[in-house]
């Protein structure tokens, strides 16, 4: 399909360009040599000249034709997902070749063009760059932006590979948490899966860029990754001054289980301007306990409400012990929007603003 | 009887690999086939083919083979241990599978051996859990049932404190740990279907050849050495076919439980405990429960799936209590 697309296209520019087609005039000096054979005399260098003609027209047209895909295709790097897009001389996409973030290259033979997303974090993604009308398919977690709401569904933690194929996508992007034998399973079907593994707030830059990279809406993507760098920016600026206190906090999106070194909550508390009290945990998303936090003495608690709080500022106060807090004496418990916390597409810039007023008020009126 | 179980099991693989997403039984999620439009589509290069053969037919008869694997086990244990609480993961394969593969998982064993690696070491690992129970069960060769159920017993409780101790090491596996300590049969496929086949098959035949033995050793190992059967030679064979089934089947299903307790009692209190046909009819029987409780876990909340063991106990549970109290009523009366 793709082969004849192109000899079409090859006619169409000769065409255009006002030479004719080659094969046209080959037919034409095919006739006359016939003619003048039958005129015998000076019919000899006719037909020399002819099948001159003839020979080189094939050959060049033979030529031309096998090495036009090939001979003026370009391609365009792009540094921050060691990716390479290959266009032929019309401006169409042969290959895209990305790497995921667990070092997986992903070559797609075009702009992803029906996408099933089976994590909440690559939907937000794909819709920020203006790529949602590509997205066929979500996981049953995606529900932002709204649009996303009525998508096809194809399961979560377990997948409905029917569905997906059902769906017939031609890439599926999901996070790094959802179990990946499935999407082995649909692999094999010739239908590559993405990996976004996001783990710092410049994962998230690069994963907006790669996702206007994969759908061909390249310009959106900067221009999104670009106003989040410069909206994390002007926090940072004010957070992470020379001369501004760093307060401790303790984050809780479980009681007792919080962000620890490595995970996205502990890059967003030190972007806020705070130390996180459990930056030197034993993993990413340690559960202390009750005493570690009460020797810590946070400055700032913060518990995060979503579909597993279970807590709120007086049950926290409350606990056996925590009067003795900074935070809690101070009265300095807050809470914010669990979906901003760990989503991390672009709303985690919206969390990070939040997050930096809520420790540094006198930051940000 | 074993007829009519034959006949049943075969109708239920057919009328299960037209239940999915996609139809022609089903929610009709994204597309809904018609019977037709199914047919036409199964021989051509389309999509759907594929979901029907490599998808569906594979997890079928994984669901067969993995029911009757734990039901046909499962008698045999209960036979073995005269212990009617007695299932295939007693004595350690549940524990031992399940420990090999959260190891595969946190050493990353799949970057080698790829999707194989976590159903193999938990091959490996269930055998090897099954011979210390039966080292640790046996003294002077000679195997005594209740030190064998209880450093079963032991040696799961052991076991399950590592693979909590793993999973809380590897966070990152968490939720691939999960999916399979849950159990499901949707990793399916051809090839491990083709691997299953051989110690389920194998293992079914020589449960049926031991029937006779195994009424024997009911009536006690003196009166069964005196008619003839070898108890201890019987034991040792018959523990190690049941655990290599259980084992395969936990390989690559997960741990599903109730099916392996739960059949054999259905089975016995509708066909009686003679083993010649007890086995042959749990076993089919076991296919048969587990075709459908798979089917119902990947229908009932389409687009997603119920972890499949939720079914067998939903479904067994009741069903087992309702024969329990009916054959005890009549045993009162008579």
């Amino acid at each position: 399909m793709r082969n004849f697309k192109i000899h079409f296209q090859y006619i169409k520019s000769a065409l255009r360009e006002g030479r004719p087609p080659r094969f046209v005039p080959c037919r034409q000096l095919e006739g006359d040599r016939d003619m003048n054979s039958t005129k015998g005399q000076d019919g000899k260098w006719m037909v020399i000249l002819a099948v001159a003609v003839v020979a080189s027209a094939v050959v060049s047209f033979t030529v031309g034709y096998m090495l036009a895909p090939g001979d003026e295709p370009e391609t365009q790097e792009y540094e921050y997902a060691k990716a390479v897009i290959v266009t032929d001389e019309w401006g169409d996409v042969i290959s895209i070749t990305m790497e995921d973030d667990y070092n997986r290259t992903v070559v797609l033979d075009g702009f992803a063009e029906r996408i099933v997303s089976v994590a909440p974090t690559p939907t937000e993604i794909l819709f920020a760059v203006g790529a949602g009308d590509q997205v066929v398919g979500v996981d049953d977690y995606s529900d932002f932006p709204e649009e996303a709401q009525s998508l096809p569904k194809v399961g979560s933690w377990t997948l409905n590979v029917e569905s997906i194929v059902g769906l017939e996508p031609d890439l599926v992007v999901c996070s790094d948490l959802v179990p990946r034998q499935q999407l082995d399973l649909i692999a094999n079907q010739s239908i590559p899966y993405f990996i976004f593994a996001t783990r710092t707030m410049e994962d998230v830059y690069k994963d907006v860029r790669l996702a206007g990279l994969m759908t061909g809406h390249i310009q959106e993507a900067e221009a999104v990754a670009a106003s989040l760098e410069a909206r994390v920016k002007a926090v940072t600026d004010l957070t992470l001054a020379a001369g501004v206190a760093k307060p401790g906090v303790y984050i809780e999106y479980y009681p007792l289980w919080t962000y620890g070194p490595g995970s996205f909550g502990d890059n967003m508390i030190a972007l806020a301007g705070a130390v996180n009290i459990a930056h030197d945990a034993g993993n990413e998303y340690p559960e202390l306990t009750s005493e570690f936090i009460i020797a810590s003495d946070p400055d700032v608690i913060i518990y995060t409400v979503g579909v597993m709080t279970t807590t709120n500022a007086t049950e926290i106060s409350s606990r056996e012990g925590w009067d003795q807090i900074t935070a809690v004496a101070e009265g300095q418990i807050y809470s914010i929007d669990d979906n901003l916390m760990s989503r991390y597409g672009p709303r985690v810039v919206d969390g990070l603003e939040k997050l930096a007023a809520l420790i540094h008020p006198e930051l940000f009126e | 009887m074993i007829v009519l179980l034959g006949i049943l099991l075969v109708g239920s693989i057919f009328l299960a690999v037209m239940v999915g997403s996609l139809g022609p039984i089903g929610p009709g999620d994204p597309v809904k086939l018609s019977f037709h439009d199914a047919m036409d589509a199964l021989m051509g290069g389309s999509s759907y083919a594929w979901v029907f053969w490599d998808v569906r037919i594979p997890r079928v008869l994984m669901a067969a083979l993995v029911g009757a694997a734990l039901a046909c086990a499962g008698t045999a244990m209960q036979a073995i241990f005269r212990n009617s609480m007695a299932d295939p993961f007693v004595i350690g394969v549940s524990s031992g599978a399940a420990l090999g593969a959260a190891t595969a998982g946190v050493i990353g064993a799949g970057v080698i051996m790829g999707v194989y690696a976590s159903p193999m070491f938990a091959f490996g690992s269930a055998l090897a859990a099954v011979t210390i129970v039966y080292k640790l069960g046996s003294v002077k060769g000679k195997v005594y049932v209740d030190s064998l159920l209880l450093s079963g017993v032991a040696v799961a409780a052991f076991l399950g404190a590592l693979v909590s101790l793993l999973i809380y090491i590897a966070r990152q596996q968490y939720h691939q740990l999960l999916f399979w300590l849950l159990g499901s049969l949707a990793l399916a496929s051809t090839d491990k279907v083709l691997i299953l086949m051989a110690p389920v098959l194998v293992g079914a035949f020589v449960v049926i050849l031991y029937g006779r033995d195994l009424d024997a050793l009911l009536m006690g190992e003196e009166t069964a050495h005196n008619l003839g059967a070898s108890p201890e030679v019987l034991k040792k064979v018959v523990l190690a076919v049941a655990a290599l089934m259980t084992a395969a089947a936990v390989a690559f299903s997960g741990v599903i439980g109730f099916v392996g307790l739960i059949v054999p009692h259905i089975t016995r209190l509708v066909v009686g405990s003679n083993h010649r046909l007890l086995v042959p009819a749990a076993t089919l029987s076991g296919a048969i429960f587990l075709i459908w409780a798979d089917t119902l876990a990947r229908s009932i909340v389409a687009p997603t799936e119920l972890p499949v063991g939720i079914i067998t106990a939903l479904c067994g549970g009741p069903f087992f209590l309702y024969l329990l109290r009916r054959n005890s009523s009549e045993r009162a009366s008579s």
